[in-house]
């Protein structure tokens, strides 16, 4: 046993964690796009912004989706129910109080009161139903999260004193203090139209929302949700306790699709109970295969894909908006026809989405360096000589978890 | 008196509807373990072209069937030749989302030829033509649904009991490799399979078109009905399926029946949940159905 | 032989048993697959269980790793009732486990493998997780730093960013077994460690096994087919057949034992008189 530990410090990797803003380059790619964010913010039209908003809301609610679906494993259809607990949340707790009889509940509390409150019911909602749906797997979790969105629609449908019933409801939009976002506001002598001012609000969330799925995904909780998905026995015989981990996942999933939920209807202002429907949820899926599966940037690309697509196509008037009842392409349509056809096409050929596409094209080098090296590491590189040992002892730095059972 | 026995003709109609939905989903879980959630476009596709046959093209209602029947087989074996052979010892959950993939494929091509104004059913006799007796309207072709699920369940029964190919499907669903083993071509049987799924599929829909009077490109929900029926029959049982889908389809038209009594309480359109409500407690209790078996797992 | 030297460095006072198994019986589907198996782990031994396909070793390897329910009989670890354990407690009481078939998390990094390892170990949830800054991110960098070194030690360092699946299968093993140790495990279970190996991989794995008692002092229990590793490592053998247990000692007392040469060993070695076949019933036996 010749090599010492001595000899190792020169191929020492980085034990650090890999940082967000580690290198040049990340610091880079933030500088730009800061940059283009502050062109489009100055130049971009109304039309434009509403692009954008619609967007940055359906990544926030495909990122709670991937949280389950994608990192966990769990097959959920079930997202657009979750949206709509947050979002009648919201209009509970932040609506204009009712001016006749037949008008919807409304306690007219401030954003930073319905806003959170959407998430935070959404994420109990979850945990009440968590145990039991979890108990399922595969296609009877999902026909279950299926159920749950017809479950919903005809509970939305009757409890028209929160959700306005089949015609529908308002929904608050932030006001701070006289200003509402829904007009035009001075904000330190800058004019700011309602897109602008949405926009000003849904990209910090939306980055925050990133930012904490990325950490939990890097840390403890993330990998636990990874072996889950991978192989639930032998993730259990790693230490990993499934049912914590599968319901942690749902009430988090819950949480940001209540949030986004909440921000859609006040965005879109009014929205009736059909909207809630199993497209929306199967649209969301649609947005993580493609765009890819367990990846933040994939959530992201994949909301803009499937939700932001079609109203550009919109917009350019290339094709006849949907609703068109005489046939023919719609945007809508077409939207469709290619998000079916790519679902096809990305779990035939690329499970991991565009992400993941990218990712294969990046690793393409180090597969030929692998096959260089990988030959096997003489015996004298495998030792446990004691002054390797001694940098095993870890019982000062961080003492073993408490037995409990 | 009257009232309630004529819910039950209904129910027993409704149930067949779906337990010829479930049977589509169920010769295909049986043989190759999926499940395939585009059974309800294919349904829709082939109520779609029945109709056109009848009244675009002006073909007789037999005639207007077989093409209906042709359209959906193709479609049916060229997604499982070209799609489901690759996916083969993938995850559930792909394999789930890529049927979901062919299900908006179908449902937005239906979209973009038919546009979403509702196109009249094709139904064998005239809508309001039945026999009448003891109160109780039995509509010709309300009895002609119950006539083909009975004949469609025989012929089903006939086949996998007596025939080569029935019996190589059984044993194929068992055990593949044991299939494989004794000579059975799977590729074959995976392509029957789907073949008669879709050859329901447009059966059921033409039956569904019937009972809805219209077709619209919403329809293929209505197939997602059949879920609850399958599971409270057995998802791996065929006759279960038959069995689930008239408890379902019972439940749900005496439901709706009577709600109205008690609207105040359950508000309206409870009979579209009962269903699935009827799935969750299965699946909560008995998780494999009725008549499914329970496997043993060896880790 | 090693284990005659192992043997004379063993403390001459009996010491409490780590693991103590009591007529353990595991039955499925009508199937018995144990039948009263016994035996006793003396604490830093490295214990093997032998025998043919089917025998019962698997069953009673996951026995132990609270995969399975036995019918009957009890288990001591520790001080502990083990049966009382689920599987995902069993980590947590310092029992590790490597996998017989590889390939359950292909994508996941070799180093986030042993981090996972951890899990155990480490303490942060969702929420201190999402926000990372203070407690979670310095637990990241010690348990992180820990683990690097842990590959270091078995070589595998340079490859701590592959993913496990683009990895050869005897590499994927040495990180199977370096994420066990990850875990910092008293007791070491270990599923057919050299299976499909060559003979200089299935040597540095005996060398790490032995490492592993001797450095580490971890009690490990071994399943395995490989003779020659069993009988060159092992402290104290079991032989299965059929779910009983056939024979239990040190390698000389298995090896002589008739039984067992009768029913495994014989075969094993290739040793095929034509007069030496396992069905009792035959009546042209003749011992050579």
């Amino acid at each position: 046993m010749s090599t010492s530990a001595t000899d190792k410090s020169a191929q020492r990797v980085d034990i650090s964690p890999p940082r967000i803003m580690g290198s040049l380059s990340h610091w880079l790619i933030v500088g730009i796009c800061l940059l283009a964010v502050i062109v489009f913010f100055s130049t971009a039209s109304e039309d434009w912004f509403t692009i954008v908003n619609y967007t940055l809301i359906a990544a926030i609610a495909a990122l709670a989706l991937n949280v389950l679906s994608g990192y966990t494993g769990q097959v959920s259809l079930g997202l657009a129910f979750f949206m709509a607990i947050g979002a009648y949340t919201a209009a509970l707790l932040g609506g204009s109080p009712p001016t006749s009889p037949l008008d919807p509940q409304g306690w007219g509390l401030s954003v930073f009161i319905w806003l959170p409150a959407a998430g935070i019911v959404a994420a109990l909602v979850g945990a009440l139903i968590g145990p039991t749906a979890l108990r399922l797997k595969g296609f009877y979790l999902g026909i279950v999260t299926l159920a749950l969105v017809f479950i919903g629609q005809y509970l939305f449908k009757n409890l028209a004193s929160i959700t306005g019933g089949s015609q529908g409801r308002t929904f608050p939009a932030p006001v701070f203090g006289d200003y509402s976002f829904t007009q035009q506001n001075d904000l330190l002598g800058i004019t700011l139209t309602s897109g602008q001012q949405y926009f000003l609000l849904l990209l910090p969330v939306l980055a925050l929302v990133s930012l904490f799925v990325g950490n939990v995904m890097r840390s403890r909780a993330g990998r636990a949700f990874r072996a889950v998905r991978d192989h639930e026995v032998g993730a259990a015989l790693l230490g990993v306790n499934l049912f914590e981990a599968k319901l942690g996942a749902f009430i988090l999933s819950s949480f940001l699709a209540g949030i986004a939920g909440a921000l859609f209807a006040s965005y879109t202002r009014y929205v009736t109970p059909t909207y809630w429907d199993l497209t929306l949820s199967i649209q969301f899926v649609a947005a993580i295969i493609v765009g890819g599966i367990a990846s933040i940037w994939g959530s992201i690309l994949g909301a803009a894909f499937v939700f932001g697509l079609p109203l550009v196509i919109d917009h350019f008037a290339l094709l006849p908006p949907a609703g068109n009842g005489t046939g023919g392409l719609t945007s809508g349509d077409l939207n469709a026809l290619i998000y079916g056809a790519l679902i096809i096409v990305f779990l035939l050929f690329e499970p991991g989405g565009v992400i993941g596409l990218i990712h294969r094209l990046q690793a393409l080098p180090n597969k030929f360096s692998l096959s260089k090296g990988e030959g096997g590491t003489s015996p004298e590189i495998i030792n446990l000589s004691p002054d390797s040992v001694s940098q095993l002892e870890l019982e000062d730095v961080a003492p073993a978890q408490r037995e409990n059972e | 008196m009257a009232y309630f026995l004529q819910l039950v003709f209904a129910g027993v109609v409704q149930g067949c509807i779906y337990a010829l939905i479930g049977l589509g989903f169920s010769i295909i879980f049986k043989a190759s373990e999926v499940i395939n959630f585009a059974q309800g476009e294919l349904l829709l596709v082939g109520a779609y072209v029945v109709s056109s046959g009848m009244f675009e093209w002006h073909l007789p209602f037999l005639l207007a069937v077989v093409l209906g029947i042709i359209v959906t087989v193709v479609i049916g074996l060229l997604f499982e030749r070209l799609v489901l052979r690759r996916m083969i010892g993938r995850p559930v959950f792909s394999i789930l989302m890529i049927t979901i993939g062919l299900d908006i494929v179908l449902r937005t091509a239906v979209s973009v030829r038919w546009a979403s104004k509702p196109i009249p059913a094709a139904s064998p006799f005239d809508i309001n033509s039945g026999i009448n007796s003891g109160g109780i309207h039995f509509g010709t072709n309300d009895l002609w649904t119950i006539a083909v699920t009975i004949i469609v369940c025989a012929a089903l029964f006939y086949f996998f009991r007596y025939t080569k190919y029935g019996l190589a499907m059984r044993a194929t669903a068992l055990d593949q490799e044991a299939a494989l083993a004794v000579g059975i071509n799977i590729r074959t049987i995976y392509a029957l399979a789907w073949s008669i799924a879709a050859g329901i599929a447009t059966i059921s829909g033409v039956f569904l078109a019937i009972d809805s009077s219209a077709i619209t490109p919403t329809f293929g929900s209505a197939a997602l009905l059949a879920f609850p029926a399958i599971i409270l029959g057995g998802l791996d049982s065929v006759s279960g399926a038959v069995v689930g889908g008239l408890l379902i389809g019972m439940t749900q038209i005496l439901t709706a029946g009577y709600e109205s009594h008690v609207t105040n309480i359950l508000g309206a359109g409870f009979h579209e949940i009962t269903p699935y409500l009827i799935m969750i407690l299965v699946l909560l209790i008995r998780p494999y159905g009725l008549f499914g078996t329970a496997k043993v797992e060896r880790i | 032989m090693i284990d005659a030297q192992a043997k004379s460095q063993q403390p001459t006072p009996p010491t409490t048993p780590l693991l103590t198994v009591e007529d353990i019986s595991v039955q499925f589907a009508g199937i018995k697959a144990l039948t009263d198996i016994s035996f006793q782990l003396q604490p830093g031994e490295i214990f093997a269980v032998i025998g043919p396909n089917g025998a019962g070793k698997t069953s009673l390897f996951n026995v132990l790793s609270r995969v399975y329910q036995p019918i009957a009989g009890r288990v001591m670890y520790d001080g502990r009732d083990l049966l009382r354990l689920k599987t995902h407690q069993v980590a947590r009481v310092g029992i590790a486990r490597t996998f017989q078939n590889l390939g359950q998390f292909p994508t996941m990094t070799v180093l986030d493998y042993l981090l996972l390892g951890r899990h155990t170990r480490m303490h942060s949830g969702i929420l201190s997780g999402g926000i990372y800054l203070g407690p979670t991110r310095s637990e990241e960098k010690r348990n992180r730093s820990y683990c690097l070194n842990l590959l270091n030690v078995v070589g595998l360092q340079h490859l701590h960013n592959y993913p496990l699946g683009s990895l050869p299968y005897g590499l994927q093993k040495r990180a199977d077994l370096a994420r066990a140790l990850a875990l910092q495990p008293k007791l070491l279970l270990l599923d057919e460690p050299v299976a499909g190996m060559g003979l200089s991989e299935t040597d540095e794995i005996a060398a790490i096994i032995l490492d592993i008692k001797e450095q580490l002092g971890v009690t490990q229990l071994l399943v395995e087919h490989d003779m020659a590793l069993v009988m060159g490592i092992a402290d104290r053998i079991l032989v299965l057949d059929f779910g009983r247990a056939i024979a239990q000692g040190t390698p000389a007392e298995v090896q002589s034992n008739p039984d067992v040469i009768k029913a495994y060993l014989g075969e094993e070695f290739g040793e095929k008189s034509p007069d030496i076949t396992s069905t009792p019933t035959d009546n042209s036996r003749q011992t050579p």
